[in-house]
This record gives C-alpha cells, sequence and structure tokens, in this order.
C-alpha cells in the first residue's frame, strides 16, 4: 500500500510525515506525532474526546481523513498553552473541578475553547449548545458550564484574573474549593493514559470474540493466522500456564473461552501483531467451529427445573443467594392496618466511561511479568494473575495507570490475563486497547433486576413488616454478583427502622452479558424499590412523603436491618435540608398544590430547544461582524 | 475500521471524475467523510478495506455558493454549519439554519456537507425535508468522451428509497440548487433522543410567505423526513393553505392531513402523533419566524413577530 506524505502545520511547528493513506486525523496526531492529549472514546464521532482545531475549525479528528489536514493548520490541547502554562479555559476548569477523570477534559477544553472564540459573549445556553458534542460520564457538566462562564469572564475582563486562583482555606477544608492536584496534567492533555503509553518494539493485540450467546467450541484453528506476516503469536485457552479463572468473588471466569463460549463478545483467542492492521486481519483469519447450545435469556428461567446448566459447578444456575431475617414477619403484617405489594423492576445498564479499557503487558528483565492498566482492583488482579500464569506472587506487577472513568467497570480482569499470556510468549511488550464497541459487548452491566414488595403499614404510616424478594440477571460470570446481591440485601429496605422483615436477594447465570460493579452496586436497585414503595404507601394513606419517611426513619439507637446499633444517625438533617432545598409543598404525592404542576414550575427543566444563538442575532438580521466565508 | 489502498484528493472536477471512472471495483467517493467513517465499524458494515477513495473537498469548483435567477446554487462542498454562518444562505434558505441546528453537533456539521447527506439518502436525513420545500434539485456530473456532461434531477425523485438513489456509478454529484425565499418564515421540527448528535425518529420542515399585513397564507411549503422510505412533500396540506386567512384553527385541522403520509414501517402510532403535532408547530414557527411580518390569526387578537 503507497504511503501518503502528509504536510500540515501542528502547533505552530511544521510537519512532515509519510503514513498510511487511511489513518484518521485522530491516529496521525496519536501514533505518528505523540500527540495523545487527543483521545479517542468512541472512534464514531459521538464523544468528542478527540477535538481539535483544523484551519480554525473545531473538528472530530476520529470523523476526519488525516489526508483532509494537508496543508492545514491543525491546533491541539497541547498546543493551546505554553508548557508550563495554562489557558484562562484550562484555568478556569482547574479552579472549578471541572475534571474528574479527565478522559473528556482535552476534547472538552477544546470545545470551551472554540465555543468562546466563536462567540467570546456566548450565554449559558449558547455555550451548551456549543458543547453539545462533548460527552462527559463524571461530573455532570455543570462545573464544566461554571468553568466556561468563568472563563469567558475572565478574557472579557469582567471578572479579574485572580478569580482564577486558588480559593484561600481557612480553618476546614469541608465546603471549600480546593483544587484537584492532577487537575492541570488533565486540562493540559499530558496525563497519558494506558492507551496513551507506547513502549519501544510494542506489538498490538486484538481480541476474536464470540458471535454465540451459549456453544461449545469443537475446534479453534489458528494456523493462517500465525502464519501471517507481522503476527508475533496468537493465544487461546490452551495457552494459559496455570490454574485459569478469576472473578471478583468465585473465580469461574477463564481468560479466554475454553471449551464452550457462555455469551456474546466473550473473548475466544487473541492476535498480537507488530501493527492495529496486521492484528484485526489475522483475527479474521481463525476459525473456531461452534455447536450452538440452547441458551438462558432471562433469570426466571434460569431458575426453572430442567434449565440449560451454563457452569458445571452451578447446576442450578444460581450465583447466590443472600437472605436476610429479622423479627416476625407474619406477625408484622397481622399488625398492619395496610399492606401494598408490587413489583420493580430495573434494566441492564452500561458504564460507557469515556476511556474504553486498554492495557499493555511486558516481561520485565527479572522475569517480573508486569501489566499497565487502569484497573480499579490492581492487587485482587495481581493475585490472580499470578495463579493463571503459574508465578510467585513476585513475579506479577500490576501498575495502575489513570482510570479515565470506572464507575465500577473497570473492576473485572477481562483483558489482562490476555496480555500478560502475550508477553509472556513473545517477550515483547503487548497493547491492547478496546473499540467502544469491544467495551460496550464486553464488560459488565449494572444488575437487571426485578423486586417483588410487600409492606405492611399502620393508618399512622408506620412499617410493621417487609418481604422483599430481588431476582438479579448476572449473566454469563459471577464477577461481582455475590457482593452486589449482599449490598442489596444489605440495604433493601432502606434507611427505615423496620422490626420485621425477610429480605432475599438472588443472582442467576444467564446467556447475557455478565453483571457486575456499577456505582451504588447493588443499592440503586434496591432504594428504586423501597423509595416508590414509601411514596406510594404515603399516597395511600394521604401522608406527606417526608412525614411517612420521618415516622419510619433510623434514629439514633435504631438497630439497621442486619441488627446494628446505630450510634449516629442524620437523616432527619438531611431530609430537613432536602425539604427546604426543594421549597417542598406539603402534601400527599398525589396533591397538585400551587406549586406542585409537572409542566413550567419553578426548577422544573424547560422543554428542549436549540438555537440560543439565534436569539438577537435573528436569521435575517446583520450579522454583527460575524466572520462570512462566501466564496 | 476502514482502510484504503490510495486516498485522491483531485483539485478539479474533470479530475475527479477521471479518476472516478477508472477507479476499480468498490472505490468510493468521499465528501465531509463523517457517515463512511461510523459506517466502517463493528456492529455496521466491520473492517472495510477500499481500493480507493476519491476524496471531493479540495475541487474549487464544487466549492461557494452563487444566487442566479432567484435560485441559489449551493457547491457540494457546502457543509451544514455555512447554513448557521453565512448571512446570504441564512436569509435566502430561511428553513436551513433551523435544520443545521439540529443536525449532529457544530463539530460534525464543520465537515458534513448538505449533498453527503442526500446521496446517502438515509429515510431519517435531517436535509431532505427542508431541501424538498425548496424545490431542491441536485446536479450530476460524468464524463462522455473526456467532456464533462451534467444533468439537474429533483431531489423528491432523486432519492427512491433507503440508500437508493438516481445517481449513475459514474456520477459525482456536484451542486444542490434551491429556491432562494428570502422573506418567508422557515421551521424545523425534530424528535429524538437528545439535542446534539441524534439521529431523527421524524422530522418536518416549512416554510411560509403570507401577505403583508399577515392575515392570508401566500405560500406554504411542508415536507416530512423519517415518516417513508422516501421524501414527501405535504401537497395537500399547502393547497389547502394557499390564499386561506390564517387562524389556528385552520392550522390544527389541515396538520391532520399529515398522519396519512406516515408510511414507515416502525412506531407507526407514535409516528402519526408526532407529524401532525410537527405540522402544526412547524407553521406556527414559520410564522413566528417570518421577518417583518406581524402575523394576525383570525381567532386570536394578537401575535407579534418574535
Amino acid at each position: 500500500m503507497p504511503k501518503l506524505k502528509l504536510e500540515m502545520e501542528v502547533n505552530g511547528r511544521k510537519v512532515s510525515r509519510e503514513t498510511e493513506p487511511y489513518k484518521r486525523l485522530l491516529d496521525f496526531l496519536r501514533d505518528d506525532l505523540n500527540l495523545t492529549g487527543t483521545k479517542e472514546g468512541c472512534g464514531a464521532g459521538e464523544c468528542g474526546t478527540c477535538s481539535v482545531f483544523v484551519d480554525g475549525k473545531l473538528v472530530k479528528s476520529c470523523l476526519m481523513p488525516a489526508a483532509k489536514a494537508a496543508g492545514a493548520t491543525v491546533e491541539t490541547i497541547e498546543g493551546m498553552a505554553k508548557p508550563g502554562d495554562l489557558t484562562p479555559v484550562q484555568k478556569a476548569f482547574h479552579k472549578t473541578g471541572a475534571s474528574q477523570c479527565g478522559y473528556c477534559i482535552p476534547g472538552m477544553v477544546m470545545a470551551a475553547t472554540s465555543a468562546l472564540r466563536e462567540n467570546p459573549g456566548a450565554g449559558i445556553e449558547e455555550i451548551k449548545e456549543r458543547l453539545g458534542g462533548n460527552i462527559c460520564r463524571c461530573t455532570g457538566y455543570t462545573k464544566i458550564f461554571e468553568a466556561v462562564e468563568i472563563a469567558r469572564d475572565v478574557i472579557a475582563g469582567d471578572l479579574p484574573e485572580t478569580v482564577l486562583e486558588e480559593d484561600a482555606v481557612q480553618d476546614t477544608y469541608i465546603g471549600a474549593n480546593v483544587r484537584r492536584l492532577d487537575a492541570p496534567s488533565k486540562v493540559s492533555g499530558r496525563l497519558k493514559y494506558a492507551a496513551d503509553m507506547k513502549m519501544h518494539d510494542m506489538l498490538q493485540m486484538q481480541v476474536l470474540r464470540s458471535p454465540h450467546p451459549h456453544a461449545r467450541i469443537v475446534s479453534i484453528d489458528t494456523c493462517a493466522a500465525e502464519a501471517m506476516e507481522g503476527v508475533a503469536c496468537v493465544i487461546t485457552s490452551d495457552d494459559v500456564p496455570g490454574k485459569d479463572g478469576y472473578g471478583v468473588f468465585v473465580h469461574d471466569q477463564p481468560t479466554m473461552a475454553t471449551g464452550k463460549v457462555r455469551y456474546v463478545g466473550e473473548a475466544v483467542a487473541a492476535v498480537a501483531a507488530e501493527d492495529l492492521v496486521t492484528a484485526r486481519r489475522a483475527l479474521a483469519a481463525i476459525k473456531v467451529e461452534y455447536e450452538e447450545l440452547p441458551g438462558l435469556f432471562t433469570p426466571q428461567d434460569a431458575l426453572k427445573p430442567g434449565a440449560p446448566v451454563i457452569h458445571d459447578y452451578a447446576q442450578d444456575n444460581l450465583v447466590k443467594h443472600i437472605p436476610v431475617r429479622k423479627g416476625d414477619v407474619a406477625a408484622g403484617f397481622e399488625e398492619a392496618d395496610l399492606i401494598l405489594e408490587d413489583d420493580f423492576s430495573t434494566q441492564q445498564v452500561e458504564h460507557a466511561y469515556l476511556e474504553p479499557e486498554a492495557g499493555i503487558a511486558y516481561v520485565d528483565p527479572d522475569d517480573v511479568v508486569v501489566v499497565i492498566s487502569p484497573s480499579q482492583n490492581i492487587t485482587h488482579h495481581r493475585h490472580m494473575l499470578a495463579e493463571i500464569i503459574d508465578k510467585p506472587i513476585n513475579k506479577v506487577r500490576f501498575i495502575m495507570s489513570p482510570v479515565g472513568g470506572g464507575f465500577g467497570g473497570k473492576e473485572d480482569m477481562i483483558y489482562q490475563g490476555m496480555l500478560a499470556i502475550g508477553a509472556m510468549k513473545t517477550h515483547r511488550p503487548i497493547q491492547l486497547n478496546f473499540t467502544r464497541e469491544e467495551s460496550i459487548i464486553a464488560s459488565a452491566k449494572r444488575h437487571p433486576s426485578k423486586v417483588h414488595y410487600k409492606m405492611g403499614l399502620t393508618n399512622a404510616g408506620r412499617i410493621t413488616a417487609i418481604e422483599f424478594s430481588m431476582l438479579s440477571d448476572g449473566g454469563a460470570y459471577g464477577m461481582s454478583s455475590e457482593g452486589v446481591m449482599r449490598k442489596a440485601a444489605i440495604l433493601s429496605c432502606g434507611p427505615y427502622e423496620v422490626h420485621n422483615l425477610k429480605v432475599d436477594t438472588t443472582a442467576v447465570y444467564t446467556n447475557n452479558t455478565p453483571s457486575g460493579a456499577f456505582r451504588t452496586f447493588g443499592g440503586m436497585q434496591a432504594q428504586f424499590a423501597t423509595e416508590s414503595m414509601m411514596d406510594m404507601a404515603a399516597e395511600a394513606l394521604n401522608m406527606d412523603p417526608f412525614e411517612i419517611r420521618r415516622v419510619n426513619m433510623m434514629k439514633i439507637g435504631s438497630r439497621t436491618h442486619t441488627q446494628q446499633e446505630l450510634t449516629t444517625a442524620s437523616l432527619g438533617r438531611v431530609m430537613d435540608a432536602a425539604q427546604e432545598a426543594s421549597r417542598w409543598e406539603t402534601g400527599a404525592p398525589n396533591v397538585r398544590g400551587p406549586l406542585r404542576g409537572d409542566l413550567n414550575g419553578p426548577d422544573t427543566r424547560q422543554p428542549c430547544t436549540l438555537g440560543a444563538r439565534f436569539q438577537g442575532d435573528g436569521l435575517d438580521g446583520g450579522d454583527k461582524g460575524k466572520k462570512e466565508n462566501v466564496a | 475500521m476502514l482502510t484504503c489502498e490510495t486516498y485522491h484528493m483531485p483539485t478539479s472536477l474533470k479530475e475527479a471524475l477521471t479518476l472516478w471512472t477508472a477507479a476499480p471495483d468498490g472505490s468510493r467517493l468521499i465528501s465531509g467523510g463523517t457517515d463512511i467513517l461510523p459506517w466502517a465499524r463493528e456492529g455496521r458494515a466491520g473492517d472495510v478495506h477500499l481500493p480507493e477513495l476519491i476524496d471531493v473537498t479540495r475541487i474549487p469548483e464544487l466549492s461557494g455558493h452563487q444566487i442566479i435567477n432567484a435560485r441559489v446554487h449551493l457547491g457540494a462542498n457546502t457543509v451544514y454549519q455555512d447554513f448557521l454562518t453565512e448571512g446570504t444562505l441564512r436569509r435566502s434558505l430561511p428553513c436551513m439554519p433551523y435544520c443545521a441546528i439540529w443536525f449532529a453537533d457544530d463539530q460534525i456539521r464543520e465537515q458534513a456537507t448538505l449533498v453527503g447527506n442526500l446521496v446517502n439518502a438515509s429515510p431519517v436525513a435531517d436535509g431532505t425535508p427542508p431541501v424538498v420545500a425548496l424545490n431542491g434539485e441536485i446536479e450530476l456530473a460524468r464524463l462522455e468522451d473526456g467532456e464533462i456532461v451534467r444533468r439537474v434531477v429533483p431531489v423528491i425523485d432523486f432519492i427512491e428509497g433507503p440508500g437508493k438513489t438516481r445517481i449513475a456509478d459514474n456520477e459525482i454529484a456536484t451542486k444542490v440548487i434551491l429556491d432562494a425565499v428570502n422573506g418567508y418564515g422557515g421551521s424545523f421540527q425534530k424528535v429524538g433522543l437528545r439535542r446534539s448528535l441524534v439521529i431523527s425518529v421524524a422530522c418536518c420542515a416549512a416554510l411560509v410567505k403570507t401577505d403583508r399585513d399577515g392575515r392570508v397564507f401566500e405560500n406554504v411549503r411542508v415536507a416530512l423526513g423519517g415518516v417513508g422510505p422516501r421524501p414527501i412533500r405535504l401537497a395537500e396540506v399547502e393547497a389547502k393553505l394557499q390564499g386561506a386567512r390564517i387562524s389556528r384553527k385552520l392550522i390544527t385541522q389541515v396538520a391532520e392531513l399529515a398522519a396519512d403520509t406516515v408510511a414507515s414501517r416502525s412506531r407507526q402510532e407514535y409516528r402519526r402523533e408526532v407529524v401532525v403535532n410537527f405540522v402544526r408547530a412547524a407553521l406556527e414557527e414559520a410564522l413566528g419566524n417570518q421577518p417583518d411580518v406581524t402575523i394576525s390569526f383570525q381567532d386570536e387578537k394578537v401575535m407579534t413577530d418574535a
């Protein structure tokens, strides 16, 4: 394939390189010029982590063939300020704490810079619109928008530059604005995430994944792939040197599928090659013969007698059942004036951290197998990997690279084993960067759950008994299911003092994508049911929702569902504050008083509109000095 | 991922047509590139290797725009952001800025071309309804005996179905020709899951011209997208409004006619409800956006021009 010669000006310097003709501008910046401040979050123009200026216009470099930038002037995050310095936009991001994981931040800084270049007087609605192509999963955007507004006012001279400096901290750090230590490296794009790291002589790994939810692997033929020029190794479960299996609680997941596949997207084989394109072509040359097996796609089906068995060790398809018992439930329901019963279900949710999974492994001169990855659980990973690769623990090292968002989704060791085995087979550093699609298909999700709820109450709103039964879809592997069920059980009945309760949480195996850790770790699914029940009970008893919660809330001296006696409790104060801040209008949930309109009330979200930049400008009016590009 | 053997950047139409005529099977033309790169990914086309990519964006003849005989001639390299930033286009094509503001995001609009959107012929392309409302035509060029030959096809006929157009294998789309409708009020309605970066479930474009007193519809154009395989112009709605006294009641009545145009295979009931509301909202917004006219609704006291 003939190379393409590209010349352009990047961050004020002329560059000239020969490169592959199909490279995207993003690849050219990251791979050829080592400008890794520009990130790849999705590769499909959806996330904005790759935003750069080309001839002064902000574009998504994952959607631009590099050839299109030939002769152009390109500005990346690295070119925004001189080394050691930050622009007002970057300083404002630092000041407001707009960078958390930081992976979206270079793109956000670029989008904010573009917004203020296009309209230095942009209002908040216009700023939101202009940042519409950039996604952040940590902040909820509030701090980002706040930063852009501060930067706008500083640039315009409406605020002094001193507002960008750190606030003085008085007696306590609580309530004070303390700047993050790592923010300057994030707002300037200097921080290296795993996919940004490069090592000499490094190979690229790609993973062949199962197209079937449940199938026996009849054969895997890697010969053609291994024979390809540029391929360094092809690995399958046969290459695992030690005792295979990982998982947060039960080690039921093999590094690569062994004997059968249990979900669509499960790793079956991996290739390490001189470059990404070769690795991907080699994947296509691996032949796998499958014999499809009947699958399980709902947790209810998994519990039916005679259901297909997914793991030999769990003939009943049960991952974990957590029971909690307290008091006498039958007596509690006897005491009740009102018994409510209902069902609640929640769906699978993807974490969608902006940084797709990525990692590097190598074998160091002392034969220590080193894995660098944004793992949320490196010590446990290290212990598990030592068994899998049959090495003593002192010959396994994990380095945690900056985590570009995890939210629980990076607790599972879904690729580090393959990297380690590849590095051991080749004695070369190997990198694996997931695509966004791969991240979504292969990584754990929030447990979809179904809760059956029965609550007894007195006419005064006092809960007399609760029966809570949750069935969760654990997916193909155990991952964090046991802990998630445990926490769901512990938190099941909410922060309410319940003397009689019967709680059961159960996770089962299915052939769906594995479920794992996700913020709240089972709490959300339980609270959705409990808090909905509380509101429904309030409505049935014609009580104010705050009032019914106050009647039942745990106080000092209360015993939790698992019989811990509380020595502190703050729920009353929290509810007082929430009630005041929300300007709560007293009344049962179904009451519609003057402040309780469903539309257009105070703090209700306005209808979705766009076109803030038309305001005061008009389509027909003068262009007010805006640049005109008529050819 | 998308790979290719050769990436061409011709600098004249003739050079591009020569390359395109000679290109091996499977080669593709590329304009903004914002569709072809996401297409060549897992879950869609997967890894795609093409012999040649021929990029048309460095051809000066395809850049810029001109107004000739009350028609706007838009070069194929016109990107969506131009409809927001260029005064001439904003004034002459008053529904386009409203379409553009809902199209993808500011960054993709800097690359994505209107012509690319039309040639891709997605039933939910945001660009189709406003172009159809503007009586759009597309110009196609090919080589015959070494000479450039051009033909012009109305866009409503050009798009034959999802991904299907009347462009021939040897042709390159070079231009879109639209009515210049200065003084009209324009509108674009779209529903999707979020504001930015969302594909329409359905969309609607409207253009309205009234008499000076804002009492009578002089000219009305309404087009729908996302409700069938081809673009739809609501001729019956337009005819019923033409010359009629403006009233909220009439707008509500004619909007009902839109429901029966829905031919989508999915979410029919939802789309039927949405398009009726869209037509009403689009007509009202277009009336409100008409420059220098205060609309007087027969069944309402006063509505001032926003």
